[in-house]
């Protein structure tokens, strides 16, 4: 494609810049492992080099996680355009799952392990040393050894549905498909809020029409809510101390009528309808 | 002994004579009171095959072991018999100050057997009963009796009494008549009409025994935190607008039947939304005696006049008739009080008749102008129906007797489960529901279990039958069944951490007994098992445990539900997974050692 992918331009910009900046609402520590020979622009993270040429990904998640200064990861590869914080928060979180500790969380999407879009613990940089002087440098040989955390196809769409964060660019067709994308993700989308009950004779109003980002989330469209209609907080809303909303116990959320969604995290689409109503329907 | 008295008295209104009788407290821990006590006593007291409006079906009133405690939501009482409208077990549940009178009494049941010669109420106290003439109350309300038999007992005898009381529907053998208290009424499954063969018009009651338990600190202690939570966010639906709300939320996810089970949604469900009904004639606040979220609200009618109103009969006079008017709809409710008709039933024969008029099927409704949203022709049934003149004498037997009347075309499109007219909740949009209203004991009903919950919490897809759902629906009965035989209303269910192991500390702190979770949990799956036992006995068969027909051929046409539809090996895969859970056979009846496990 004539010049890294990390540095394909999106909006004038090159991709590990807008990758950077977008994991920086979640992260303080962000470590970039370039090729021995890459030159890179000046960015906000630490830079660490391959010691070794040529060890594939396994090579990139050890040298990483060497550098790191807590004690887990959320790695990806440089060439992703469309990582999804809610998803990434989800995978974090599944570091400790129904009471069992993980020490890596991974993605399996279209049947196959995502070792460049998962989570890992420092504790696993022994067994990454041992794998590449063994040079067995499939990431999967240590999801055998460590405790590890498959996450499904199911758990993944909830947050992201059609796999936008698995999105890589291989080709130049494959860049101006994302560039294309890219565009559309660009612009705002509208949803419509519904309020039954108890909601609505608060609110005093049955409907909101709200602008989102084109990729808001319910707690997005909960908090701009919240704005739109102030009396609903305390009542049906709470927000916390960062002015972010959520649903008050007492009260579910249905999209269009189809699915009922308690998630914070879930995505939601241009065009969407959400229902606030009592979790005591019927009776 | 604590929260039970440990006996009933047994009236019989042929020798006008009554006997105390102990209850063991085996049968007591084993059913609680309420529902449970009501099915284990009418199994036991009701001859095999009885006629429901034969003398010797027992007219069964239960107290529980909750009433009385001054918990929040407890003052209730059930009333059990078998069925005029289905020939299966009528247990329907009313509250208030009639309910704690009924537990002062110092009895956990009345049985009433036999029938008078001439109308009678009876005055029942701690000393016994009295059977006293109701010719002078023939063809009043049950409201008007009950302050009649209030204000003669006052002035004759300086005393005050409770009393439950029918109206003409219940007089005339309507078999959907209902028996009312202070505005409630115990509505469905037709005991109103067992009062009416019996020549009862009303039960008076005047107790003096104090109610006493076990653990007064740790009671209080519960109650207080019950207290509590009972004014928070889980119950806010209940005490800002009361169950009308469901109307808009059920129009908007597919699941408000209109038209007779034709479609959804309703064009006009925002007129006549509980939201609007709050916003343009709220009249009062009413709760049943003891209960902190006060549900119940009263509307103003154009005339001025207050009417109560809850969902289902809002839904089943209003969308279900296709009545657009919220006016005609208070209209309908207040005659259907007056005249004691459950209004589910109701509306669900009215709209299965004006479906039969739609379609030319009873020529005699042609003068009666009756058509979907023709509200004045609605109206003008209802004094039919209670006075079973004219069509009103066929609609007053329900839509399932009726049908066979006018025809097999009408019978496709009767909406009933086992005779008992189905309730505000779409089947094809509602799976688990389908499969609820199917295998109830007592008929389409929306009460003795909650399965629409997994439904309506996205627990399950609500649009896909599957065989998760048989465990689903037993859970849910058994649930229920607990909560009507403690008894505490179902809009605190949500206040609990854990249902069972706290309503067994509950129950270990009220009566002294040792209860575990797991105990109640069997009492709740004991009396299901019981109810379908008494339903086997009485001629229960397989197809009993049937959707009507338009509900497994028609797909809804529209709304967020559209081209939804529920086939008869989708329902018949969720009944036997039902059975399975159950641990029924595979046609549904109740096997031996499943007995044995029950103690049964
Ligand atoms: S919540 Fe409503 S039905 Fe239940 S006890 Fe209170 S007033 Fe009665």
């Amino acid at each position: 494609m004539g010049r890294p992918k990390a540095l394909l331009p999106f909006d004038g910009k090159p991709l590990i810049a807008h990758l950077v900046q977008r994991l920086s609402q979640r992260f303080s520590d962000i470590v970039v492992v370039a090729a021995q020979d890459q030159t890179l622009p000046s960015l906000p993270v630490t830079l660490v080099h391959d010691a070794v040429a040529y060890q594939g990904p396994v090579g990139g998640i050890y040298y990483g996680l060497r550098a790191i200064r807590g004690t887990a990861a959320f790695v990806t590869s440089c060439d992703v355009p469309f990582l999804q914080l809610p998803f990434i928060d989800y995978l974090v979180s599944q570091l400790n799952h129904h009471g069992r500790d993980y020490d890596v969380v991974v993605p399996v999407w279209q049947d196959r392990l995502q070792p460049l879009h998962a989570v890992y613990r420092r504790s696993v940089v022994p067994h990454l040393q041992e794998q590449l002087a063994a040079q067995r440098l499939r990431p999967v040989y240590l999801y055998d050894t460590v405790p590890t955390r498959k996450v499904s196809p199911a758990e993944i769409e909830r947050f992201d549905p059609e796999g936008m964060s698995f999105l890589n660019m291989n080709t130049q067709a494959d860049y101006q498909a994302a560039l294309a994308q890219w565009r559309t993700l660009s612009v705002p989308i509208s949803c419509t809020v519904e309020l039954f009950g108890v909601a609505r004779l608060t609110a005093r109003t049955s409907r909101v029409p709200l602008t989102l980002s084109a990729e808001a989330t319910l707690g997005d469209a909960l908090t701009v809510l919240g704005v739109e209609c102030p009396a609903l907080l305390g009542s049906v809303l709470s927000a916390d101390e960062a002015g972010h909303a959520s649903l008050q116990s007492g009260y579910t959320c249905n999209i269009n009528g189809q699915d009922f969604v308690r998630d914070a995290h879930t995505r939601l689409r241009a065009g969407d309808s959400l229902l606030i109503l009592s979790s005591d329907a019927g009776g | 002994m604590y929260g039970f008295h440990g006996r009933l008295l047994r009236i019989d209104l042929t020798t006008q004579s009554y006997t105390w009788q102990d209850i063991e407290s085996s049968r007591l821990t084993a059913v609680l009171g309420g529902v449970g006590l009501g099915a284990s006593l009418l199994y036991d007291h009701a001859p095999p095959g009885v006629e429901p409006f034969s003398a010797d079906n027992p007219l069964i009133f239960t107290s529980a072991p909750l009433v009385g405690t001054g918990l929040t939501t407890t003052a209730k009482y059930a009333v059990v018999t078998k069925s005029p409208l289905t020939g299966f077990i009528a247990d329907s549940l009313s509250s208030s100050f009639f309910a704690l009178e009924l537990k002062r009494l110092g009895v956990d049941a009345l049985v009433i057997t036999g029938a008078a010669e001439q109308p009678t109420y009876l005055l029942i106290t701690d000393d016994g009963a009295e059977f006293r003439t109701a010719s002078h109350l023939t063809g009043l309300s049950a409201q008007e009796t009950e302050e009649r038999i209030r204000h003669a007992v006052r002035t004759e005898e300086e005393a005050e009494v409770r009393v439950a009381a029918i109206g003409r529907a219940g007089e005339n053998l309507v078999r959907f008549a209902t028996l009312s208290n202070e505005g409630r009424h115990a509505g469905r499954g037709g005991v109103g009409a067992v009062f009416g063969a019996k020549r009862l018009k009303a039960v008076a009651l005047r107790g003096r025994c104090r109610v006493a338990v076990a653990d007064t600190g740790a009671v209080e202690k519960i109650a207080t935190t019950l207290r509590e939570r009972s004014v928070g966010p889980q119950t806010a639906k209940y005490r800002e607008i009361g169950t009308v709300a469901n109307l808009a939320v059920f129009d908007r996810l597919g699941s408000l039947p209109t038209y007779n089970f034709q479609n959804t949604p309703f064009a006009q469900a925002e007129a006549l939304s509980g939201e609007s009904f709050i916003t343009n004639s709220f009249s009062q606040t009413h709760g049943c005696a003891a209960c902190t979220i006060r549900c119940e609200r009263l509307f103003r009618s154009l005339n001025g006049e207050a009417q109560r109103l809850e969902y289902e009969t809002l839904f089943a006079l209003g969308p279900l008739c296709g009545i657009e008017e919220p006016d005609a709809v208070l209209r309908a409710a207040r005659l259907c009080d007056r005249y004691g008709l459950d209004t589910i039933s109701t509306g669900g024969t009215i709209a299965w008749a004006t479906e039969c008029a739609d379609k030319g099927l009873w020529p005699e409704l042609r003068e009666t102008g009756l058509s979907f949203g023709n509200a004045e022709a609605i109206l003008a049934l209802l004094p039919d129906i209670a006075h079973r003149q004219g069509v009103g004498a066929i609609l007053a037997e329900g839509s399932r007797l009726a049908a066979t009347r006018i025809g097999a075309e009408a019978e496709g499109f009767a909406m009933h489960v086992k005779g008992m007219e189905l309730p505000g909740y779409e089947p094809r949009s509602l799976k688990t529901m389908a499969l609820g209203l199917a295998v109830s004991p007592r008929g389409a009903c929306h009460n003795r279990s909650g399965a629409y919950e997994a439904d309506f919490s996205g627990q399950v897809d609500r649009l896909q039958a599957d065989a998760g759902r048989g465990a689903l629906v037993a859970a849910s009965e058994d649930f229920s069944a607990v909560l009507d035989s403690l008894i505490v209303c179902k809009f605190l269910r949500k206040c609990f951490d854990d249902f069972y192991a706290d309503t067994a500390h509950l129950m270990s702190a009220v009566t002294g007994w040792n209860y575990t979770a797991t105990d109640l949990k069997q009492v709740g799956e004991r009396i299901n098992t019981l109810k379908k036992l008494f339903n086997m006995r009485e001629g229960w068969r397989p197809e009993d445990d049937w959707l009507p027909p338009r509900l497994l051929t028609e797909p809804l046409s529209s709304g967020v539900a559209q081209g939804v539809s529920l086939t008869p090996d989708e329902l018949r895969l969720m009944i036997q997974s039902y059975y399975a859970a159950r641990g029924w056979n595979e046609e549904g009846l109740v096997r031996e050692e499943k007995k044995r496990e029950l103690g049964l």
